[in-house]
């Protein structure tokens, strides 16, 4: 399953439908449209140039940021910020259920990966992983709730260790789950670990390996608290679902609110890892487009290692993606004229940034999910030797527009985010609306970049 | 949404400090939680949205405070509506010729 010419057919299919509604968002798109599909007296997409397609993306969440600050009423902001329903706890049963299904995926992982077929479409072990891990379960991590510490079977398995409890140093934060992202992004780009089962268990088994002596060093709470990155990765989607964790028990709130609380990015190291989650999704996409094989080639040729240049431009990358978040969110000091310090502006508005990245996982992941699933499904009846034909659910073309439509959301609900977060923040309204203003420029430029990622004919990465 | 950042308690607790005054700025400080602001305004707006026990002159303050903030906000909503004109007409220009 090659997972990049895979994004690349749903990003060239979505195409289309990106125009239709971001057309169909800026009105002033639409008229044109119209115009267009009269002259050429066909009912075939208008085709515009990359330019106006990447200004009309940046100027829908421009307009959106203006017309979310006409909403001045602070007591209507804090209620759609505050409405939810406590939910009952699961019970113990429910538990047990998501605990053993989880070790069971992670053992049915383990045996077809090594002792299975090789092929990545008949693999149990790739399907587990990337249809019904990354792709199924990651989804309801974001759309519905975060139920990954109770299905963990790292954090299980690694839970049945003694532990030395060693104090986990304070200084370390979340960086190190900000370094494991990258790695683990790193690794999926420049290995065909989508396509090879043998080096994905391989990587399963070290990844086990790793948590297992983190836990056993620092105690299990505080490695899965603060250094895993798969669980710090679905507890930070999770903010984004309906349904979350408070200190009162589950709550159904709107979704996206669980973003405006305060307390659980309180360090600089969780806003690393906040911009670590939306600069790896780039960081898959960019490495695809030809600019990048132009970038590339002449550092490859003149001998420099592939894998040296890619970790380079992820090491840059993810750099310039910190530093730019936090001069847009530092901005925010003089915008609005506040005495609190940057570090608390960036670390309020860092979350929003979590929608923007739940509606590009959508958008990445939907089609596989859909397509793949029944896949999963008949080869689970049978791992080790699975059927010799294995069904794939034809995906209608719809389903890229579902994804762009995500995009636009994941955008919409950021903004949104933003302008609750500020209001909390100031005590003046207008202060509220100036403080929003770098991070509105950085949402905009993050758009334009991304939707020109996902117009490039995408390809796998070249030189490795 | 957690308040923290604003409870009075902790607002002025020298190990977590949210504000970062620089040193040659003036500040207008709360009288009841000694949280810094930059403008007179920003310190009656939070007096009247934090503070129930307000005093007559804080009173007055805070209802002036939330006069200017009105004609303020009703400013920057017609120049909002003006960007949103600008944008609109500016891109049926665009697409009219580019597509």
């Amino acid at each position: 399953m090659d997972r990049h010419s895979r994004c690349a057919g749903v990003a060239r299919r979505a195409v289309p439908f990106a125009l239709a509604t971001l057309a169909a968002l800026a009105s002033a798109a639409r008229v044109a449209a119209h115009a267009g599909g009269v002259r050429s007296a066909t009912r075939e997409t208008v085709t515009v140039p990359t330019w106006l397609f990447l200004a009309t993306g940046g100027a829908v969440v421009g307009a959106s940021f203006l017309l979310a600050s006409a909403v001045t009423d602070r007591t209507y902001v804090r209620r759609i910020d505050g409405w939810g329903r406590a939910l009952p706890d699961a019970g113990r049963v429910a538990r047990f259920l998501a605990r053993a299904v989880g070790i069971a995926a992670l053992a049915i992982t383990i045996v077809a990966g090594l002792f299975g077929p090789t092929s990545a479409t008949d693999s149990a072990a790739v399907l587990i992983v990337w249809v019904g891990w990354w792709a199924v379960f990651v989804l309801s991590a974001y759309l519905l709730g975060n139920a990954w510490p109770a299905v963990d079977p790292f954090r299980a398995i690694a839970g049945a260790f003694p532990s030395l409890d060693r104090p986990y140093p304070e200084r370390l934060g979340s960086w190190p789950a900000v370094a494991g992202l990258l790695t683990l992004v790193y690794l999926e780009v420049v290995t065909p670990m989508a396509d090879d089962p043998r080096l994905l268990t391989a990587l399963v088994l070290g990844y086990l390996g790793v948590s297992v002596a983190g836990s056993v060093a620092f105690g299990v709470d505080d490695w899965f608290g603060s250094a895993d990155p798969v669980s710090k990765l679905l507890a930070a989607y999770g903010r984004v679902a309906p349904v979350t964790r408070t200190d009162d028990g589950l709550r159904l709130r709107l979704p996206g609110m669980g973003l405006t609380d305060a307390a659980w990015v309180d360090g600089r190291d969780d806003v690393g890892f906040v911009v670590a989650i939306v600069f790896v999704t780039t960081y898959d996409g960019f490495v695809g487009t030809g600019l990048w094989t132009d970038i590339a080639r002449p550092l490859v040729e003149a001998g420099v290692p592939a894998l040296v240049v890619y970790l380079a431009a992820m090491s840059v990358g993810y750099g310039l993606f910190l530093a730019l978040y936090l001069a847009s969110a530092s901005a925010a000091r003089r915008t609005a004229d506040t005495y609190l310090a940057p570090g608390v502006l960036a670390r309020r508005f860092a979350p929003s940034l979590l929608a923007i990245a739940a509606g590009y996982h959508i958008a990445h992941n939907l089609a596989t999910a859909l397509s793949l699933s029944p896949t999963l499904a008949v080869v689970l009846t049978s791992p080790l030797s699975p059927p010799a034909t294995v069904p794939a659910l034809l995906v209608p073309g719809w389903v890229g527009g579902v994804g762009v439509a995500a995009v636009l959301g994941g955008h919409l609900l950021a903004v949104w985010v933003a302008h609750s977060v500020a209001y909390d923040l100031f005590p003046d309204r207008l202060q509220a609306i100036r403080s929003q203003y770098g991070v509105t420029v950085a949402m905009v430029a993050y758009t334009m970049a991304s939707l020109w990622i996902v117009s490039r004919p995408g390809g796998a990465p070249p030189f490795v | 949404m957690s308040r923290v950042d604003h409870s009075p308690a902790d607002a002025r607790d020298p190990a977590d400090d949210p504000y970062e005054v620089p040193p040659d700025a003036t500040a207008f400080t709360c009288p009841r939680c000694g949280r810094p602001f930059a403008r007179e305004r920003h310190r009656d707006l939070h007096l009247g949205q934090d503070h129930p026990d307000l005093d007559d002159d804080e009173r007055a303050a805070y209802e002036r405070a939330r006069e200017a903030e009105s004609d303020d906000l009703r400013r920057f909503r017609i120049v909002s509506l003006g960007m949103l004109v600008l944008l609109y007409f500016g891109f049926l220009f665009l697409y009219a010729i580019a597509a």
